[in-house]
Formats: structure tokens, sequence, C-alpha cells
């Protein structure tokens, strides 16, 4: 279980206080208007964010005295998560070594890893001759190769075309399932995940607004707010 | 549409201007190649193009020191600027970038003056030497020219790195935190891509400025052993009158600074972008202890070497009244007039190029008339000022006076040596809002000067700004061309300084320096926040 008690980040023109618990293994997409706190709350479960308050509980155990590296997460960014003087493999490894020095069997990982997305013929391509979706392929590999329990995507697959956010999307539930994972992904087309989200946080002025099965969060006339984002 | 073809048949402006700067250059190399009509060696010996003896020892010398000065350069100057991303936050940061500033853009005149002041016979370091029971070498020599070619650049490639290395993608330091980057680590794949991009165009550019140096090996070389052809020409020119053999030497200059700007295109580097901002971001290893250590290590004594050198025009503070006569006043104005005048020069030649480079059919760029431009652009890295001064003053010579040759010849040499770093401000978000804005003026019918107002102006009144702020300090600073002119009626700051200098008058050019470094600073203060 995942679980935000009053996690309080301020800068001087924004203030974001979150609460909102997801349960172990389950896969929530975060929703909002732009600017409205979503990327600072990954961010901050992530350790990268200033928290002046509250905290940040996975598993009954408190991360906020930890740094990046030894939370149990896992960030894909929109954009720059590949290093680009590095193949694809190479990008992969960085999750299991930095200094790329691997065994036989973490080579194997790797490679797995990267079968698991489809990507088994790119290996030696650099993140340049990649298209957008492989290069988040990647990324999400290296996330699987880390074997970190929580998956924070913040809208990794925002810049794609509609059916290749389709497939990643489907793609990122399957490998959830296989692997146990639990996942929190902002998003700003809710029609893309309904079908495989178990929860829907809507985030807007920096707090967590609702949180619900998607059927009821979405549903009309739920939350003026919600209908306002929707369009409703 | 019988206007409209007309009009489209005339040359775009750019396109003249292009002309007049390939004929400049044909010009002074006509210049030269009738004033060494029989070329000969400075020997007196006829040797055709083959370079005499003497000049293969020049170009040697030169190479060595210019190689030397590049790789100290460059190693202290990434040191520094990996030291100082490294540590975001420390007392002093904002200070040492100042000290980095000033260093960047003072006048050459001011770093030989700032060099002799700490490291002469009876600067402070020597006397604490010699306190310590050490004798250091006299400043004047190889050792000379090489410490003040590493505190002039040092700096800029400080300043270049520092920009590069913030414009990494701050996930990428993020990644590095989260996937536990070691300090190798982080210098493995954060740092060293962006050494090796930044290197190659940083290393041919401080090797040309160092080849070809004059002010700093006229000062400091102790005589012709470490002269370079800068030196060569001038001495030639200015106290033997041989022109025959200032225009071989130059000639012969010419063909080597073009292969060496050749082989900067073809590695695909570009001139140094000192325009990137220098902010701190996090770093997975700022927590090193050895690194802590090493950092603290490279920026003292970064700032030891550089810092003196800078703050030695201080000394000129107690002699501020000094300025006030009529000479200093007259070398100032004269500073101001050539340098508006290269300025202007500077920028509406880049502008004109800039546009003409991007105006092709259907509001789109032509992307062959652009890489024509910009090699032409970039030739002038590669056409040394003396050689280009003696070819036009050549052709000028009879005509006019030496004082209004030089009144003609400074602004212009100096508006054509800065216009590649200037074109290089203008040409970019120029081109950037052809690619954006190109097809839908076109479509509106927006053409010359209404294009101009409407689509480019809101993107260049920034970097012209920029622009003009920068030519005009590289030109009020200059103390290459107006050596060979200067005197009598024609005085500039520097020219002043180094006279006060030459009579050791040292207290009285330190305030020249002082005027000269505030109003360098003070420019470079408007082209970074134009």
């Amino acid at each position: 279980m995942l679980e935000l008690d009053a996690l309080t980040i301020r800068y001087p023109d924004f203030t974001g206080r979150y609460t909102l618990s997801v349960p172990k293994g389950a896969l929530c997409a975060v929703i909002g208007p732009s600017g409205g706190g979503k990327t600072t709350m990954l961010h901050a479960i992530a350790g990268f964010e200033p928290v002046i308050g509250g905290t940040t509980c996975f598993d009954g155990r408190n991360l906020e005295t930890l740094p990046p590296a030894l939370r149990p997460c896992s960030l894909l960014f929109q954009d720059h998560n590949l290093f680009p003087h590095l193949s694809a493999s190479q990008n992969v490894a960085l999750g299991l070594k930095p200094d790329l020095s691997l065994s036989e069997t973490e080579h194997g990982m790797v490679a797995e890893a990267l079968a698991s997305v489809d990507l088994e013929d790119e290996t030696r391509r650099l993140p340049g001759e990649l298209s957008g979706g492989q290069r988040q392929r990647v990324a999400l590999a290296r996330a699987l190769v880390m074997r970190r329990p929580l998956l924070l995507l913040d809208e990794p697959f925002g810049a794609l075309d509609p059916g290749l956010r389709k497939s990643m999307i489907t793609l990122t539930d399957r490998l959830r399932r296989q692997h146990g994972l639990t996942v929190l992904m902002t998003i700003h087309t809710p029609s893309d995940i309904t079908h495989v989200a178990d929860l829907v946080a809507f985030v807007a002025e920096g707090v967590v607004q609702s949180a619900g099965p998607p059927n009821e969060i979405l549903k009309a006339g739920f939350s003026p707010a919600i209908d306002a984002f929707m369009g409703v | 549409m019988p206007a409209s073809r007309t009009r489209s048949r005339l040359p775009h402006p750019g396109v003249i201007a292009a002309a007049g700067l390939i004929s400049i250059m044909v010009a002074a190399l006509v210049g030269l190649a009738s004033a060494g009509g029989q070329i000969r060696g400075p020997a007196g010996s006829a040797s055709g193009l083959l370079p005499s003896p003497y000049l293969q020892g020049v170009v040697r010398v030169a190479a060595w020191q210019a190689g030397l000065s590049t790789v100290l350069s460059l190693l202290l100057g990434t040191a520094l600027a990996l030291a100082l991303t490294r540590r975001s936050a420390f007392p002093g940061r904002s200070l040492i970038m100042a000290v980095i500033t000033a260093a960047t853009v003072a006048p050459t005149i001011v770093i030989i003056f700032g060099v002799v002041t700490v490291f002469g016979r009876s600067g402070p370091v020597p006397v604490l030497a010699s306190q310590m029971g050490l004798t250091l070498p006299a400043i004047y020599g190889l050792h000379g020219i090489v410490l003040a070619h590493v505190v002039m650049n040092t700096p800029l490639v400080a300043r270049v790195m520092l920009g590069a290395l913030a414009a990494t993608p701050n996930e990428h330091g993020r990644l590095g935190q989260m996937l536990r980057f070691s300090s190798l680590d982080c210098f493995r794949h954060l740092d060293w891509p962006v050494i090796r991009r930044e290197w190659p165009g940083l290393a041919t550019f401080i090797f040309l400025l160092c080849f070809t140096s004059f002010a700093v090996v006229l000062s400091l070389g102790g005589g012709p052993a470490n002269a370079t052809l800068e030196v060569a020409i001038y001495q030639a020119l200015r106290l033997d009158v041989d022109f025959s053999r200032a225009a071989s030497i130059a000639l012969f200059q010419i063909m080597l600074s073009l292969g060496i700007v050749l082989a900067f295109s073809l590695i695909g580097a570009g001139l140094p972008d000192t325009s990137g901002h220098m902010a701190a971001r996090p770093r997975p290893d700022a927590g090193s202890r050895g690194l802590q250590a090493f950092d603290a290590l490279m920026i003292g004594f970064a700032v030891l070497l550089i810092a003196p050198v800078v703050l030695s025009v201080l000394t000129g503070v107690g002699q501020l009244h000094s300025l006030a006569n009529r000479q200093v006043l007259d070398a100032g104005i004269t500073s101001m007039i050539l340098a508006a005048l290269a300025a202007i020069m500077a920028v509406t030649l880049a502008l004109l190029l800039a546009t003409a480079a991007e105006s092709g059919p259907s509001g789109r760029s032509s992307p062959h008339r652009a890489r024509l431009i910009d090699l032409a652009v970039l030739a002038l890295l590669g056409l040394p000022p003396f050689a280009l001064v003696t070819g036009l003053f050549v052709l000028l010579r009879g005509q006019v006076s030496l004082a209004g040759a030089g009144l003609v010849l400074v602004p212009l040499v100096n508006a054509l040596m800065a216009l590649p770093f200037v074109y290089r401000l203008i040409a970019p978000p120029l081109r950037q809002s052809t690619e954006r804005h190109g097809r839908l003026a076109a479509s509106l019918g927006l053409e010359g000067l209404a294009r101009l107002r409407i689509v480019a102006w809101p993107v260049l009144k920034r970097p012209l700004a920029a622009a003009l702020a920068l030519s005009a300090a590289l030109s009020m600073g200059d103390f290459g061309v107006i050596a060979l002119f200067g005197g009598g009626d024609l005085v500039t700051l520097p020219y002043l300084m180094a006279e006060r200098m030459g009579a050791y008058r040292i207290d009285e050019a330190g305030a020249v320096a002082l005027l000269l470094v505030t109003t360098a600073v003070g420019l470079t203060f408007i082209a970074d926040r134009a």
C-alpha cells in the first residue's frame, strides 16, 4: 500500500498538500488540469522535491528520510529518460550497474527485460535511432530490471500517437500484472486508461480532490471540477 | 504581376553584403599578392611560396606555445566548470562567477597588464616566492606568453563548459540520483558526453587565438625567439616598412589559418557558445568527500591564478584622477567612435547575411545558400586581422594618410573580426523564426522590411542588442590592428594604456585598465540581459 498523508511541498507560487492511498499492485491514474500539481506529487514520492511536512509510506515504511536511490520506486519522465550516448541495452544495464560491468547473468536480465517490451532486435541502437515509443519502452525495461515495486510514470506517453499511447498503456498494465508492481501514472486523456486503471485520482490546486474507481470518479455529475476538466 | 517579377530579380541585400564581404577578402588577397609580387623570405632570399627557415621556426614555436596554452586552458577551465557545477551553493560562488565573466571580456592589454603586475619582477607572486626561498623565472618568454593565454582562455573555457553542463536535461541528474551513480559514473554519463562535444570547437578556437596571438606575444614574448606570424607581420610593416615581406608572411598565415578553419568545419565543430545560462543544478556526486576536496583545490587554484590578474586593475583606483585629462578624453572618444562604427557594421552585415541565408522560396530557407553564407562567415576566423589589414592598406597606400587609413580600416577589420560571433547570436533565432513562421509570412505576402518588422523583430531585438554590445566590447578592447595605425591623431584607450605601460607609468595604466574593464563588463552585462 502506498500512502501519502498530508505530504506537503511549498514554493513561492505553489503549495501542494497530498493525501492518497493506493493499494499494493493497483494502477492509479492521476488526472487533472495542467499546473495542478500532478508532476510535483510524483516527484515528491520519488524524493526529488523538498517536502516540508507529512509522510510517504510504502508497505508500512516511511520513505521521507530516504534519498531517491534508496526509495522503492522508479520514475519515468515524459522525455530525456535515456542517455543519448548509450545504446538501448546499456541504458537498461544502468538500472543494474551504473558502471556497466555486467556479469553474464546480468546481461541475460537486460536481454530479458528488452524482450519483455518487444525490443530484442533493437538492443544496439542509440536513443537517437529509436522512435519515441521505443525510447519509452527502453526506459520501462530499465525500470523492470531495477526491480523496484513502485512505478511512477510522469506522462511518459503524452507525446505519442493515440494508437501507440494505448498500446504502451496496455504493455504497462501487462508488466504491472507480471511483476506485481504498484503504478501511479499521470495522464491527460483519462479515456485512454479507464479500461486498466483500478483507481483514478483527480489532482487540482495541489490537492488530491477526489480518488476512487474510474466508473465512479469519471461519471458525469460526480464533481463539477472533474466535469469541467472532462469538458462535460 | 510584373512588379513582383521585377522585385524578385533583384538580388537580396544580404547577397550583396555577402558579395561585398567576399570582395573585401579578395581585395585583401590581391593587395597582398601585389605587394608580395616577388615573394621572398624574411632574410631576403627569393623562396617562392615555400616558407623560409625563419618562418618555419616561427610556426614551430607558435604552434608549440598555442598547443600548450590550449591544453592547459582546456584542462583548467573544464575542471573549474565541473567544480562549479557540482558546488551549486557556497559562499562566494557568485563572486567567482563575476570574476570569470570579467576575465572573459577583459581586453587583452588589461590581461597583459595584470600578468605583469602580479607575476612581474616586483609583483606579489615573485616577492612571496623569494621570501620562501624560491626564484621564479622572469615573466618574459614562453612561460609568460602561456601564462597570459591560460589566464585569458581558462575563464572562456569555464564559461562555455558551465553553460553546456547546465544545458544537460534536469532529468539526467535525477536519473543519476535514482540509479545510484558514483562520482565516476557521473563523470562518465553526465559530464564526459558534454566535454567530448564541446572540446573540439573550443580547442580549435583557442589554438587559433593563441597561434595568431599578437599583443600578448609582442608584450611578453621577450624577443623574436617567441614571435608569432602576426608579430612578424607587424615587425615587417611597422619597424622595417617592408610590404613585400609582410605580404609574403601574411599569405603564408592565411593558408595556415584557413587550413585550421577547414579542419574546424570538417570535424563539425562550431564556435564556442558563451551565451548559455550558468545556473547550478543538483548533482548526484555533490556529496563525495574526494570530489569536495578536488573541487576546493580546483576553485582555489583557478581563483588564485585569475582573480589577482583581473583585480590588478584596482591598482588604478588611486590614479583615477589621471583619467581627467585631454589625452584620455580624446582616446576615450576615439575608442567609442571606432567601437560604435565597428558594432554597427558588424551587426548590419550579420543581419543582412542571416536574412539572406533564410530567404528562400515559399518562406523556407535555402539550405545550400545558408551553408555557403555560414562558411563565408566562418572563413573570417581563418583570416588573420593583420593579413587582412595589410592587404587593404597596400591598396589604399598613397591615397590616404596612415591615420586616415586607420580610421577606415580599424573599425572595418574589427567589425569583420567580430562578425563570426555576432552572426552566431543573430542567425539561429532568425532561422528558428523562419522555420516557425516562414510559410505563414509567405502566405500572408509579408516581404522585405514588413516581414523583418512583424516576423523577425520580436525574436531579434534581444540578440541584436546583445550583438551590438558584444561587438562594441570587442572593438573597445582591441589592441591588434590599432597597433599598426595608432599614434599621432589616432589613439584609442588600449593604445594609450600600452603607451603608459611602456613608459612605466603603471598606476596611470591601471586607471585606464580599470576604465576599459568597467566598460567591457558593463557592455557584457547589457549583452547578457538584453
